[in-house]
């Protein structure tokens, strides 16, 4: 899977598990403060999200990966397989 | 001193949890420091990271009568509630107009929908599901007939049933009540909270290590009788309940704001609304659940309103023991306040180890936390506190002394003035007025209202706060923004606390539940939605509502049947009258999904010519010196109410028609008029033959002669029954009639089209399918 389709997927969860509106959810846009003002709860549905799509575990990961979508998939990227 | 007609007092009480099966074995090991927690039987916690609860063990659950009915969380309040009359003596009660039955609970009957989706959908499953089973039960079972509802406030909704009780009795509308709450241990409460990482791995640890809770499961009934009626049969009484304070934090669906001011707000108003200072109260049962936020908040809650006036407080939490029991909680908390305040020694919260006392004595200043061991002390007065999920806070206070309770202000006039709709005509009034107009009509068996984004915008709702919502919860948020918006009351800092919210709703965010449920089958107790989880308790609409409207007032959901949009009004007017609020807004509620239209085709409901439709719709009530001050438009003045039960199965529903009568008769006599004032009638009957007839018989019997000539209008053949979002929009049809809005003519059913301006009192009547009805009389205002 490369870093496009991971991409792709990660947004498509995000709309679907979060109710976020896909035009408004860019590449860039942060997540949480001062973008689309996700909360800690989101954040619980977005771990799980990646263990059940990707079986990437960020369980105790620290902020930086969660900013965006960009940083989500980078990360991603990295600990796949 | 409190008036001996505003004086409410406990005669009885019941319980049930893990660490007893009755009031006496759970207070002494309570007293005792006994915990009920242990490895979890009844929940497959494969793969989770907890799996701990307080669960009851009691044998006889299944000897109740038609126990097989019943969900677990039923069995556990039937049980509760009959050692609560037999406390009371009440075992012959004659009148049973005047027992009434308020139940809280905050998930229900899930077992049974776990048990709906992993056994091929059994029909007989889908009437247990619903919170409305619990008290239709308990009131089944011991002959109760007056007003018969539950509070579905998550885990407030136990110590708000209580407050309702006294606010019911002190308005003249009971003599007795069986008040309570009940939740039974489940799959769905157990993946919810372990989702959301608020399970503690170890019991619970309150006020200590506060690393989460520990679920348990129970119920709790009090007794609560008026202090005229227990003395005229020389009943034992336990103490009086004085003051309750409620109100909503207006912040977020599952965290307490951490500024307290919520909690705070339910705390000092519960103390105002009794006449006393912080400094008489000896004991609180903390609410105390365990997780950070929460013991945060609450630490700061105690210490600022305390600190500086009472030298001498304790306070524990017996969650620490029993768990934490959701809408059980309040009520069983109350229990054991109770008898904390009448057998002179408070339970402890337990679990400190040397360690851990060294760091309590920082964080509880000069409160006593009552560590490990039990305290004896002299107490007159008692308050109980419960915080829940939807910004709801909660506190009542027990007392040895009358108090000086607040008067309800029974003669205080009250408007409607103001409107929100969400219906399948469209979400508008203008828009409503025109189809009806019209002459819109259903063209399938079950339909939808539309609500999306165009809504939201126009409500001013951002998408950072409507994606959260699921469908219940947004038909709500739209109807209540645009209830406020049509009653030009802008929700200020200085107002926030005055205006209250009333949800009624049937079934609740059904889908919601029923979808967190197949969630759980197929992914395991471990794979439940976090995201999800917070919209499946009841009163998730409530909250939502508060948040983005700012309501920081008065804050219920209640829900018995499709009555329960009628009920709401009831309930409004009750907080009007209490001076609890200054203006409510008062709703309907359901969503028709594919999962709804599934469970009302396995109860049968399509056979006949019946539509399930769903919607949701907000009446903005207000006080007449509160509309005297806006210089607000009022539709109509809302002049009566009343309600009865005669529980049955939807079956026989035409047997309970006598309790139809009864509560059209207690609306005539709070509205202070009689059958002959009365000009037409908006009635209920949703193409069901069981409720067409009922209703028949019932005005027959009301209104005798006239019955046939009597204009009957009703609004189900255009909008389907929307249930509790029908029963509201049944009152905003009357009232638009009365505010000649609906234009010159109105359409019958019996006597073709009538002149609206002969119109000028209106009886506005709803069902619940287990026997239950509310009555609302509106009155047409003065035109200028």
């Amino acid at each position: 899977m490369n870093e496009n389709e991971i991409s792709e997927k990660i947004k498509e969860m995000l709309c679907q598990r979060l109710g976020i509106d896909p035009e408004e959810l860019t590449d860039e846009i942060p997540l949480f403060v001062g973008g689309l003002e996700l909360d800690s709860i989101d954040s619980l549905e977005i771990i799980a999200a990646i263990d059940e799509e990707f079986g990437v575990s960020m369980t105790g990961v620290g902020k930086e990966p969660f900013y965006n979508v960009k940083t989500l998939t980078a990360f991603v990227a990295e600990h796949l397989n | 001193m409190t008036d001996n007609k505003n004086r409410c007092v406990v005669t009885g009480l019941g319980l049930i949890s893990a660490i007893g099966s009755n009031v006496d074995e759970c207070f002494k090991n309570a007293v005792d420091g006994v915990s009920g927690i242990s490895k979890a039987t009844t929940v497959d916690t494969t793969n989770c990271y907890a799996n701990l609860a307080a669960e009851v063990k009691d044998d006889s659950l299944d000897e109740i009568p038609d126990s097989q009915k019943m969900d677990r969380c039923v069995k556990l309040c039937v049980k509760a509630s009959g050692e609560a009359l037999g406390d009371a003596g009440l075992n012959d009660f004659d009148d049973s107009n005047r027992l009434s039955v308020i139940m809280g609970s905050c998930v229900g009957g899930v077992s049974a929908a776990q048990h709906y989706y992993e056994n091929e959908k059994p029909a007989e499953d889908v009437t247990k599901i619903p919170i409305s089973a619990i008290a239709n039960h308990v009131a089944k079972a011991y002959h109760a007939g007056g007003v018969v509802t539950n509070i579905a406030n998550a885990c407030a909704a136990g110590t708000i049933s209580i407050a309702y009780a006294c606010d019911l009795i002190r308005a003249g509308k009971a003599d007795v009540v069986i008040a309570g709450g009940t939740d039974a241990f489940a799959s769905l409460p157990f993946a919810g909270f372990l989702s959301l990482h608020a399970l503690d791995e170890n019991p619970c640890s309150p006020f200590n290590h506060c690393n989460g809770i520990t679920l348990g499961e129970g119920a709790g009934a009090v007794i609560i009788e008026s202090y005229e009626h227990a003395m005229k049969r020389k009943a034992k009484i336990y103490c009086e309940v004085l003051g309750s304070g409620i109100s909503s934090d207006a912040y977020h669906i599952t965290t307490p704001r951490p500024d307290g001011k919520g909690q705070m707000y339910s705390i000092r108003r519960s103390l105002e609304n009794s006449g006393l200072d912080a400094s008489e109260i000896d004991y609180v049962n903390a609410h105390g659940t365990g997780t950070a936020k929460n013991d945060d908040a609450e630490f700061l809650s105690l210490h600022t309103i305390f600190d500086s006036e009472n030298e001498d407080l304790c306070v524990s939490s017996t969650k620490s023991m029993v768990g934490h029991c959701l809408g059980a909680a309040g009520a069983i908390e109350a229990v054991l306040s109770i008898k904390a305040l009448t057998e002179g020694i408070i339970p402890p919260t337990i679990g400190y180890s040397e360690e851990d006392l060294t760091s309590l004595k920082e964080r509880a200043g000069q409160i006593d936390f009552c560590p490990n061991n039990a305290r004896k002390k002299e107490m007159t007065s008692v308050m109980s506190n419960s915080f829940a999920f939807g910004g709801n806070n909660a506190s009542i206070i027990f007392s040895k002394k009358s108090g000086n309770v607040v008067e309800p202000k029974t003669n205080e006039r009250i408007f409607i003035t103001g409107v929100g709709i969400v219906s399948p005509l469209g979400n508008d009034k203008s828009e409503f007025v025109s189809r009806v107009n019209e002459g819109a009509s259903l063209d399938k068996p079950s339909v939808q209202s539309e609500v999306g984004r165009k809504d939201f915008d126009e409500c001013g709702l951002k998408m950072s706060f409507y994606r959260k919502l699921d469908r219940f919860s947004s038909l709500q948020a739209v109807s209540g923004m645009k209830a406020l918006k049509d009653a030009d009351l802008t929700v200020t800092q200085d107002n926030a606390f005055d205006i209250g919210i009333v949800v009624g709703t049937c079934d609740g965010p059904i889908s919601t539940i029923c979808s967190y449920q197949q969630d759980i089958l197929n992914k395991g107790t471990a794979g439940g939605s976090a995201f999800k989880f917070p919209n499946t308790v009841y009163n998730a609409a409530g909250g939502y509502l508060s948040i983005c409207s700012g309501i920081q007032g008065y804050n219920v959901t209640l829900t018995n049947g499709i009555q329960s949009g009628l009920a709401s009004l009831a309930y409004a007017v009750n907080i009007l009258r209490s001076g609890h609020a200054k203006a409510v807004l008062a709703t309907g509620n359901d969503e028709n999904s594919e999962i709804v239209t599934e469970l009302y085709e396995k109860m049968g409901y399509f056979n006949e010519g019946f539509h399930l439709s769903d919607g949701s719709t907000t009446i903005v009530l207000e006080s007449e010196s509160q509309v005297n001050e806006r210089g607000a438009f009022t539709y109509a003045q809302v002049l009566g109410y009343g309600m009865a039960c005669e529980p049955t199965d939807f079956e026989h529903l035409p047997k309970s028609k006598e309790a139809l009568v009864k509560a059209i008769n207690f609306a005539f006599l709070d509205a202070k008029i009689s059958a002959t004032d009365i000009d037409a009638v908006i009635g209920f009957d949703d193409g069901l033959n069981k409720a067409c007839d009922t209703e028949r018989m019932a005005l027959k019997d009301v209104f005798a002669k006239r019955a046939d000539s009597l204009p009957l209008i009703n609004i189900h053949d255009i909008v389907g029954e929307g249930r509790a979002a029908t029963a509201t929009l049944s009152a905003v049809y009357g009232a638009l009639i009365l505010s000649g809005e609906m234009g010159e003519n109105v359409k019958t059913r019996n006597c073709g089209e009538i002149k609206a301006d002969t119109l000028n009192t209106l009886l506005v009547i709803s069902y619940g399918a287990c026997g239950t009805y509310t009555a609302v009389i509106l009155k047409g205002c003065d035109k200028k």
